[in-house]
């Protein structure tokens, strides 16, 4: 029998999801190690993936993520990135990835987009500003296999996640750079409504992010860089009782009964698809 | 050691002052609030003049925020603090309720803590609402608990009246305060409330609550263990290093609020690090020690530093085990050079802790924080060390460069000091006013968008409610919180917090009495069981007879509601409040003190989380039920508010054994699993009630519905225009629940065996409508509009 496949939770101090996220990657069947950003980096490369969690990392000081993409640990994330190892950005995570050019990572180590502060817009007027909680629904506009983090999703897929941050409307410098990304499909994730149409609109789209962008991967497909948090919406019972839309009604079909609430939530399946690609790596 | 330095010559001389006048100024210019018998009693319980240290030491320990000297024989008089529910009643920095066993032996606890940052956050709102739920969140870690949830009951004055611009400013900086700190935290938040009143105009309330999971067996105590007595044990403190912010502020505190003297205010708020507070707690450094020091057999006690900084913690940690302690300042890690040994010992500065271990654990101590954690490089002069040790003499010893700045029984300083206060109550005489019949359509509008009323969705969506994965219910989607505090067993622990100003001006004793039935009535509406309650009682000047007597009326009402509305599972044994705080003096210098304000955060448990229901309105075809009868009882009211710009007389006064009936029939409904939504009766009342059904908790609500006035449960002889509105938008007790067909019979029987009223009074229905009759009707988008574009209107 193969051995479990081991994931990295990689910690930068002033973040706060590594419990969950933790108990999201072992819902899975991976075995999970907190990995404090102060550890040898060597130490990375007997991990079969790493996911960068949520959180404030040194505070946000200067701009979310970038003091701890200049940490040695990024470094090498930067080369096993490289060498096809899954790594995984969930808000402040994505943050770190982008701030270290692995994300979208066209030259890897450049930083190529930004991950700007939230400016809420409908029709073009901004409604709102600053950071943001609540529950999101994105939709899946890659084929699945494309990435290491959608592989076990079906096509389209629409999945109720919730968003909390301040810092994520993804944007650019270089003109047409997302729809580029776009047409390379390494746009992965859209904010879209319950139905699974996408908008730009506030508060369909929860920060003004272009293209209503929710995450993006690298160009080999093993690096994602998501702003909800997955690890948030691995169960059901995660799920707000009066959402709309097809997981709000499981979530209220499943009223009363214990066992339906424990089982699988929207993000499970992100943890999921890379379950299932340690499994087929092995 | 200290043995055989000199006290310092450094003294306050209290011996120069003949009379009270002249000693009471050389107090005020030293920035010290001591009153002039204070000052001498000091140097009596010394023998001598007090050092400067010893000065500032004890004007912090017998500040009415330390030593409830004020409040205490009140507290100790009226509130029920023990019971089956109480893992740890109030004597620690929080209390502990029992969530349920843990299947091997042990029994996880939920710790819960409120504490108030109000004149803080007057002054300064960011920095004021940011340092109190670091001070919370401090409180509950430091028990060795896992820090699950914070909670804000937050009071701001009248967004519209003569202070609007300030009241704004005060309520988008508090409100920036929370997000900013607790976001970064990484504690969920579990909601709170806010309310507006023009008696907040000059005070604003800034209470919060936090809850921490822990088993028993692991409860860190705040005190040096009594191996002590065998073995050496070292006082090492941890994080920031010591400034002088908040120098004073224990103190500040508990003095009225001089708006011409906001330079020396600010001074006296400290300064917020949600970043280093990360790092020591949350499975992190803190927990890493916690978890050596279990596995190496190491007794070790701990303590947050919050008022009065080192001094206090030290007293307070050594006292409470039976000992003494020597502290040498010049151990201690400073941010600036040459700071006065008094501001070291007193000053408030955030984010630290003071550790209690035998000698030989020490060095593991200082690696993990040191080493593993780098605090010093994450930090700049952040850092664990050694500052003192523990001494079975009981001698409360500070030195300094050579001199002896501090020397007194540690039992001295810890003692505090009580007052026997004059309570002598006003009389309310305000008219009871004309109530007219009529417009139900329209004034429901009204009431949905006045402030108190509206969705306060624009300011929680600034509130991580998600991180740490435990959220069941959010901010705003039900009446209570709910998180799974664990992740393998279905509990669900629920939590929530009331207090209405407007039945307090009235009477404070029945605003009392309400505060603890509205709390209990919020969690019943998720399904959860209340076990246990904290208070924060928020009054003005305790030195002011009426003042007083609001304070103590208040006390004795919720005591008389903790006692009638006992513990479901133990018939008779009072529900307990097991922490608490009391904040005196919210007055301006000017005089104007808060109305009464006793704010209750009730903890629910469900052995099942999957039956907590939200008020959204869920399927066409259902019932609605009102149980509850509704009563001539508009005092208070947000619709004596709104239209007649008064309060009455008429107060809910409620029979407490039939609220007690109401609430606990409320969970048995709701265990039984024919109850699809429920929302409780409060605020603008049961049309209200009935509209936020219809809209939904975050807006999302489809279904309409259709509502006969004529048949809800009335109790009074009233006239019929009266009779009309009272049942509309009074503001007695009750519920609304949807309830399926084939389960009317069953719920209505149970609120029947215990003698509630309760009946059909309308049902769901697919037209998105609020359906009255004769009376009228109203559309949901119109409803929706009204109750989430309130707020946004009225704050800007």
């Amino acid at each position: 029998m193969a051995a479990v496949p081991r994931v990295a939770v990689v910690q930068f101090p002033g973040m706060n999801c590594e419990a969950e996220t933790k108990l999201a990657l072992e819902a899975v069947g991976l075995e999970a190690e907190i990995y404090r950003w102060n550890r040898d980096p060597a130490g990375l490369d007997g991990f079969d993936a790493m996911v960068v969690g949520g959180g404030f990392s040194y505070q946000d000081r200067v701009r979310s993520g970038v003091i701890a993409a200049r940490e040695p640990i990024c470094e090498r994330l930067l080369t096993l990135a490289g060498q096809g190892r899954p790594i995984l950005g969930i808000c402040n995570g994505a943050q770190v990835l982008v701030e270290t050019g692995l994300v979208p990572g066209l030259q890897p180590g450049r930083i190529e987009v930004a991950l700007a502060p939230n400016r809420m817009t409908q029709g073009g007027r901004v409604v709102r500003r600053d950071y943001f909680c609540t529950w999101t629904h994105l939709r899946l506009v890659t084929p699945p296999q494309r990435c290491v983090w959608t592989a076990a999703l079906q096509p389209a897929a629409v999945l109720a996640i919730p968003m909390a941050h301040g810092e994520g409307r993804f944007t650019s410098a270089t003109a047409g750079l997302f729809e580029q990304l776009a047409a390379d499909g390494q746009l992965v994730w859209q904010y879209c409504d319950p139905a699974g149409v996408v908008s730009e609109d506030f508060p369909i789209c929860p920060n003004g992010s272009t293209r209503a962008t929710a995450a993006v991967c690298n160009p080999a497909g093993n690096v994602l860089a998501i702003m909800p948090h997955p690890e948030r919406a691995s169960w059901l019972r995660q799920v707000p009782q009066d959402l709309p839309g097809p997981w709000g009604a499981a979530r209220r079909a499943a009223y009363g009964q214990a066992a339906a609430l424990a089982a699988a939530g929207p993000g499970r399946g992100i943890f999921a698809s890379l379950a299932q690609s340690l499994a087929v790596a092995l | 050691m200290s043995a055989g330095l000199p006290l310092t010559e450094r003294r306050f001389a209290v011996d120069a002052y003949a009379d009270d006048a002249a000693l009471s100024a050389a107090l005020l210019a030293e920035g010290v609030g001591l009153s002039p018998f204070e000052a001498r009693r000091l140097a009596e319980l010394l023998g001598r003049n007090p050092t400067w240290c010893e000065l500032h030491l004890f004007n912090a320990e017998w500040s009415e925020h330390c030593s409830y000297k004020s409040s205490k024989p009140t507290l100790r008089e009226f509130l029920p603090t023990s019971g089956p529910t109480v893992v740890l009643g109030p004597q620690e920095d929080a209390g502990i309720l029992l969530l349920g066993p843990t299947g091997d032996g042990d029994r996880w606890g939920i710790v819960i803590a409120h504490e108030s940052h109000n004149h803080p956050s007057q002054v300064l709102p960011t920095e004021g609402a940011a340092t109190g739920i670091g001070g919370i969140v401090r409180d509950v870690d430091c028990m060795g608990a896992e820090v699950i949830a914070v909670a804000d009951p937050l009071r701001f004055g009248d967004p519209s009246g003569p202070q609007a611009d300030r009241t704004r400013w005060i309520t988008a900086g508090v409100v920036d305060g929370i997000w900013q700190y607790g976001n970064a935290l990484g504690v969920p938040n579990l909601g709170g409330d806010i309310v507006f009143d023009p008696c907040y105009d000059d005070n604003c309330l800034v209470n919060v609550v936090a809850l921490g999971l822990v088993r028993e067996s692991r409860i860190l105590h705040s005190r040096v263990p009594e191996q002590a007595h065998q073995e050496p044990y070292d006082l090492i403190l941890v994080g920031k290093p010591t400034d002088d912010s908040g120098f004073g502020g224990a103190a500040f505190a508990s003095m009225d609020l001089d708006e011409a003297d906001e330079d020396t205010n600010r001074g006296a708020v400290q300064v917020p690090d949600p970043f280093l507070k990360n790092v020591l707690l949350l499975h992190k450094a803190n927990e890493a020690v916690r978890d050596a020091a279990q596995a190496a057999g190491a007794a070790v006690g701990m303590k947050d530093l919050g008022a009065a900084g080192i001094a206090c913690s030290s007293s307070e940690l050594c006292a409470a085990g039976g000992f003494g302690a020597w502290i040498d300042l010049d151990r201690v890690h400073v941010a600036l050079p040459n700071l006065r040994p008094e501001v070291i010992a007193v000053a408030e500065t955030q984010e630290r802790y003071l550790w209690a271990v035998p000698r030989w654990f020490t060095p593991t101590v200082l690696r993990i924080y040191n080493e593993e954690w780098d605090l010093p490089g994450v930090y700049e002069g952040a850092q664990a060390a050694v500052i003192g040790e523990a001494r079975s003499d009981k001698r409360y010893v500070v030195t300094c460069r050579g001199e002896v700045v501090c020397d007194a029984d540690v039992d001295t300083v810890t003692a505090g000091i009580e007052y026997e206060r004059v309570a002598a109550a006003a009389v309310w005489d305000e008219p009871e006013p004309d109530v007219r019949g009529g417009d139900l359509p329209g004034r429901l509008l009204r009431l949905l968008a006045s402030p108190n009323i509206a969705s306060k969705e624009s300011l929680y969506r600034f509130y991580d409610t998600e991180v740490q994965g435990r959220a069941v219910l959010r901010s705003g989607e039900a009446d209570a919180g709910v998180i799974a505090p664990l992740f393998d067993r279905p509990w669900g622990a629920a939590l929530t917090v009331d207090g209405n100003p407007r039945y307090g001006r009235i009477d404070p004793y029945w605003g009392g009495v309400n505060a603890v039935a509205e709390a209990m009535r919020n969690i019943a509406a998720v399904g959860a069981t209340p076990v246990g309650m904290t208070d924060c009682l928020n009054f003005g000047n305790p030195e002011v007879p009426a003042q007083f007597a609001e304070f103590r009326e208040s006390v004795r009402g919720l005591s008389a509601a903790a006692r009638a509305l006992w513990l479901k599972d133990y018939p008779g044994e009072p529900t307990p409040f097991v922490s608490g705080n009391v904040s005196l003096y919210n007055q301006s210098a000017a005089g104007r003190a808060v109305s009464p304000s006793p704010i209750v955060a009730c903890l629910g448990v469900i052995d099942d989380h999957a039956r907590c229901v939200t008020p959204q309105l869920k399927e066409p075809g259902n019932a609605l039920i009102v149980a509850g009868a509704r009563r001539a009882e508009l005092g208070g009211s947000a619709y004596y508010q709104v239209f007649h710009e008064a309060h009455g007389q008429s107060v809910p006064r409620p029979d407490l054994n039939v609220e007690r009936n109401l609430i606990h029939g409320t969970i048995d409904a709701i265990a039984s699993g024919g109850v699809r939504a429920c929302h409780d009766i409060s605020n603008g009342g049961l049309l209200v009630t009935v509209a936020e059904m219809l809209i939904g908790g975050w807006g999302h609500g489809t279904c309409g519905a259709q509502v006969d006035l004529a048949a809800v449960p009335y109790d009074g002889e009233e006239t019929a225009a009266l009779r009309e509105q009272a049942s509309a938008f009074g503001e007695t007790g009750g519920f609304v629940l949807e309830v399926q067909p084939a389960q009317v019979a069953p719920v209505l029987a149970i609120y029947r065996e215990r003698g509630v009223a309760a009946a059909v009074c309308g049902s769901v229905s697919a037209t998105p409508t609020l359906d009255l009759g004769p009376a009228g009707a109203v559309s949901l988008d119109d409803l929706r509009g009204a109750w989430l574009g309130g707020l946004p209107e009225v704050l800007g």
